[in-house]
């Protein structure tokens, strides 16, 4: 192992100030994966609706759609901007949303892909596999961020808490 | 720690302005030198030149040893303490402390101590969290200092940094630099327009007027013997009082009094024998009692002191006097109060310069 690997293993006083800093710093990592997840289901929400083949997509389910994707990018902005000052309970609904995206999946991706239709006289899928196989990444790659973004912060959370109850321990 | 020399400094602007004159000095190592003048006399200029902020139009610059005049700010290992903090208002304070060290891509560990570091000395641990908006003046201008403190600079530089402050903070922000420089022991050089900011931190004061260095020397030096008109009108409050007088024998003689001089004031005088003078007499130097009549004008107690503003009057002709003294006085306008002069500077009138023994 060379000098430079070795300066990178971490002393018990380095760990120490790791947490420490956390006092003052903002959870970017956790902030940044959440805004990252944002971008993510913008790219699945602008791709979703592309349709050659007539009306599929008019019922009520695209006005549900619409709704979710604006609640969505609105809670995980609160999201982001919670977990960047160490919120846990920011962290545990970003858990919750994530999970929702891996469903999704099984909702208009899937029933569309499934779905075939009359258009010029030939029987089509309503969105074909190439669409399919992007739009069902964007989600997944959306739904990643959020629970990567969770488990940061509940880790640093956690340790920033412990850390916290020792410096009040020893100041008592 | 740092030496600085400065060797024949002239700045010249582009518009032919000259607002540095030949500027010389030795700052020696952990020394707290101040430059002290008017608005517009090249202090502040000086320092930008130090700092790299404005070009040396002639001359030299060197820290220890190295020459640095031409060299970019980033590289004079220098940090500057601004009038207005130049604090980043969407960063807290540990943001604002820790940046310049994060351009740098220091390890975020040692930048953390540092900061900690840095707070503990300038009382700011627990103000860390907070945005330069939440804090006082004060506190801006400490988390200021801070952001200096974290790099280690050779050389710190502040530009009148207490301005902005009301007069009790400027007070004890005054003697928190004072302690942070006997703390650090680091070498520093302080632009301010206040003299009393100047003569109560100073190792050394640099007079400065028009672009020109008046007289550099310790407070104690500045006070009590100016080496001209400007640094003795200058250096005091309230000022030196004037008075133009013909050295005569074994007097000064003025239209409004006369004054015997002693043997050593004598022998100070002896080549103005029937010339004329300019006598200069701080108030804090004129003492009740004597045979000098000052008609007073107004007083103003100010606890300790009192000052008492006159003029001296033979005929029409009237010469403008304040007296300091001591205790509280209840002189209305129109008293006449008895003084006598206890010490007396002496100038040559063609050239302003203080007399000196030849």
């Amino acid at each position: 192992m060379n000098d430079a690997r070795v300066n990178k293993l971490e002393t018990a006083d380095d760990k120490y100030v790791r947490v420490d800093r956390m006092r003052y710093e903002k959870n970017k990592l956790s902030s940044t994966l959440a805004i990252l997840a944002i971008v993510w289901n913008a790219l699945f929400f602008v791709s979703i609706y592309k349709s050659d083949v007539g009306v599929w997509y008019y019922s009520i389910l695209v006005g549900a759609s619409i709704v979710y994707n604006l609640l969505f990018m609105m809670i995980v902005f609160l999201i982001s901007e919670g977990s960047k000052s160490y919120k846990i309970n920011y962290s545990y609904v970003a858990i919750v949303v994530g999970a929702l995206q891996f469903v999704r999946i099984f909702i208009y991706p899937r029933l569309a892909h499934a779905a075939q239709t009359q258009a010029t006289g030939e029987i089509v899928q309503v969105m074909k596999t190439p669409q399919y196989v992007r739009v069902v990444v964007y989600l997944i790659a959306s739904g990643i961020c959020l629970i990567a973004s969770a488990v940061i912060g509940i880790q640093k959370c956690t340790a920033l808490k412990k850390h916290m109850g020792q410096m009040q321990g020893s100041k008592a | 720690m740092a030496q600085l020399s400065l060797q024949h400094l002239d700045k010249i602007y582009d518009n032919k302005v000259q607002a540095v004159y030949d500027f010389n000095m030795e700052v020696k190592d952990g020394e707290l030198i101040v430059l002290v003048g008017p608005s517009g006399c090249g202090k502040s200029t000086t320092l930008r030149m130090i700092a790299g902020l404005e070009d040396i139009t002639n001359g030299k610059l060197l820290l220890d040893g190295k020459d640095i005049t031409a060299a970019p700010p980033k590289d004079r290992d220098m940090a500057m303490v601004f009038q207005n903090y130049a604090l980043y208002g969407h960063m807290t304070v540990y943001e604002n402390m820790a940046f310049s060290l994060t351009l740098r891509k220091e390890d975020p560990n040692v930048i953390h101590k540092k900061v900690l570091a840095a707070a503990e000395i300038l009382d700011l641990t627990s103000q860390l969290n907070k945005k330069p908006s939440q804090l006082s003046g004060g506190q801006r201008q400490r988390v200021a200092m801070g952001r200096s403190i974290v790099r280690s600079p050779k050389l710190f530089l502040f530009d009148e940094p207490l301005s902005n402050l009301d007069a009790k903070l400027r007070s004890s922000t005054r003697r928190e630099i004072l302690l942070l420089h006997k703390r650090l022991g680091a070498t520093m050089l302080y632009v301010t327009h206040d003299q009393t900011e100047a003569l109560t931190l100073a190792d050394r004061i640099v007079c400065m007027s028009m672009g020109h260095v008046q007289q550099i020397g310790t407070p104690l030096e500045l006070y009590d013997t100016p080496a001209n008109l400007f640094v003795a009108s200058f250096i005091g409050l309230p000022p030196m009082n004037f008075f133009q007088v013909l050295v005569s024998g074994d007097h000064l003689i003025s239209p409004y009094f006369t004054v015997t001089m002693s043997p050593e004031q004598k022998q100070l005088l002896a080549e103005y024998q029937g010339k004329h003078v300019t006598m200069g007499v701080r108030p804090e130097n004129i003492q009740e009692g004597g045979d000098i009549p000052v008609n007073v004008s107004d007083n103003e107690n100010l606890g300790m002191n009192t000052l008492v503003h006159g003029h001296f009057k033979t005929g029409e002709a009237e010469s403008r006097v304040t007296c300091k003294f001591k205790g509280w006085c209840d002189y209305k306008k129109g008293d006449v109060v008895q003084v006598s002069f206890q010490k007396m500077h002496f100038f040559d009138q063609t050239t302003g310069n203080r007399i000196v023994k030849s």
